[in-house]
């Protein structure tokens, strides 16, 4: 099974690595929603371009990130087949009884190219540093306590669970459960996410009174310290000014 | 149910962010600090049962769950599917940084809704009274996302309004699944731990 690794990548040396998380967070964040809201092709194309040539930088493996991409990629392609014979216009060709028009198939490639561009933003903002230090990062941000626990406490125990739930997935394919296709396969099905519930909720009781007997009282003390320095400052610059030429009139023509 | 970036006008997705902030930040606070770790914990089970994948004719769909996310957190649905979806698209890559907020209404207002809708089973008695409010609430958790997911659609411009329309249809399926589904895992909690579903816990 493949688990989410985002942060696989974290230990290199590159000037993304080095970036102070809480400013990169910041800039990156300004940065996809300029890219987002890009409506001209051209734009969006030189913003993908950008985004390339900043992956390289951070020396995360090309293979690593398309092959992170396919979702996006399923739910873009899905939106343009679709958006390109419902939105009627210019005729582009005919396929068997759908016509394709000009228009459907240039705004699905800008909402792709977007999207895309957008994706691989999150590579560069989490995959620099490992998730655990972006979160605390959130929690200097001022971030509420309540919302950056509950982020860590989930996502360390996804992983956990994701075994727990490959065993059974296993174990029921392996005495035939999923084989059929009827009602009895769903009633399987429930019987499987219900036992994962089920144990869940059970550890839950167990994991409240490790963290209370520990000297849990709601609050989260991070004894990592953030630094600032001038080079932090100008990555922001530079990033902040190319997400606002993304969007600024002359381009928008 | 999960609309990507790149999709929604800036108009569109600020709205999506502010009544999401609005929201987590007023039902936050009704969570004690003594249910942390089982919000938390019962997020990433949710997480990973969603990931379940149901075969379906030739191909196959993965469960929402929105609907059971109500029944079994109540008020505390709304922050944990906003938790839910964050990890979503920074560990998945699925995407939906700047819809985030949209994607937050558009499961988490069904799952508060679901919640309302189990709680009345108390007023019924059916004979298979766990099921048939589960099938309720799992049904409803979807078709209420749909719903959103089509005004969403079409108040970002007329040339999603065939967008929106397929959406609909291909949600008929998963809504019935989802239903069945969510009803079965209902009897079985009530069989196996029926204080998962107890009111007072939440």
């Amino acid at each position: 099974m493949h688990l989410p690794e985002i942060d696989k990548f974290a230990h290199l040396k590159s000037p993304l690595h080095s970036w102070d998380p809480r400013v990169k967070i910041i800039s990156i964040s300004i940065l996809i929603f300029s890219v987002v809201l890009v409506r001209n092709l051209q734009v969006a194309l030189v913003g993908f371009c950008l985004t390339t040539v900043l992956i390289f930088l951070s020396r995360i493996p090309f293979s690593f990130v398309f092959f992170h991409l396919k979702w996006v990629l399923l739910f873009t392609l899905a939106l343009s087949a679709i958006l390109s014979f419902t939105i009627s216009g210019n005729l582009l060709f005919r396929l068997l009884f759908l016509s394709i028009s000009r228009e459907g198939v240039n705004l699905g490639i800008l909402i792709s190219l977007r999207a895309i561009t957008a994706t691989l933003l999150i590579f560069l903002m989490m995959g620099t540093a490992k998730f655990s230090l972006s979160l605390k990062a959130l929690q200097k941000m001022r971030i509420p306590d309540k919302l950056v626990q509950l982020l860590m406490f989930t996502y360390r125990y996804i992983f956990l669970f994701m075994d727990e739930e490959r065993k059974m997935i296993v174990a029921a394919n392996s005495r035939g459960g999923l084989k059929r296709r009827d009602f009895s396969t769903l009633k399987t099905i429930g019987g499987i996410a219900g036992m994962l519930l089920v144990r869940s909720f059970e550890r839950t009781e167990r994991i409240r009174e490790a963290m209370f007997s520990r000297g849990y009282n709601g609050k989260l003390n991070i004894i990592d310290e953030f630094t600032l320095n001038s080079g932090d400052f100008i990555k922001a610059s530079i990033t902040i000014a190319v997400a606002l030429m993304l969007n600024f009139p002359w381009v928008m023509k | 149910m999960h609309i990507s970036d790149g999709v929604l006008s800036g108009y569109v997705c600020a709205g999506g962010y502010a009544i999401t902030f609005a929201t987590v930040m007023t039902t936050i606070k009704r969570i004690k600090v003594d249910n942390m770790p089982k919000v938390a914990v019962m997020t990433s089970a949710f997480f990973v049962a969603s990931l379940i994948h149901v075969p379906l004719g030739p191909t196959s769909v993965h469960l929402i769950l929105n609907g059971l996310v109500g029944v079994i957190l109540g008020p505390a649905a709304f922050v944990s599917i906003f938790v839910g979806l964050i990890l979503q698209a920074f560990l998945f890559q699925h995407g939906g940084i700047t819809t985030l907020g949209v994607n937050t209404i558009m499961m988490g207002m069904p799952a508060l809704l679901a919640y309302k809708l189990f709680d009345l089973r108390d007023k019924f008695n059916f004979k298979a009274n766990e099921f048939i409010f589960g099938v309720l609430a799992g049904i409803g958790g979807v078709f209420l996302g749909t719903i959103i997911l089509a005004l969403v659609l079409i108040t970002t411009g007329s040339e999603f309004v065939g967008v929106a329309k397929y959406a609909l249809l291909a949600h008929l399926p998963v809504m019935i699944i989802e239903g069945i589904v969510t009803g079965f895992i209902v009897s079985f909690l009530m069989k196996v731990k029926p204080e998962i579903l107890r009111k007072d816990r939440r």
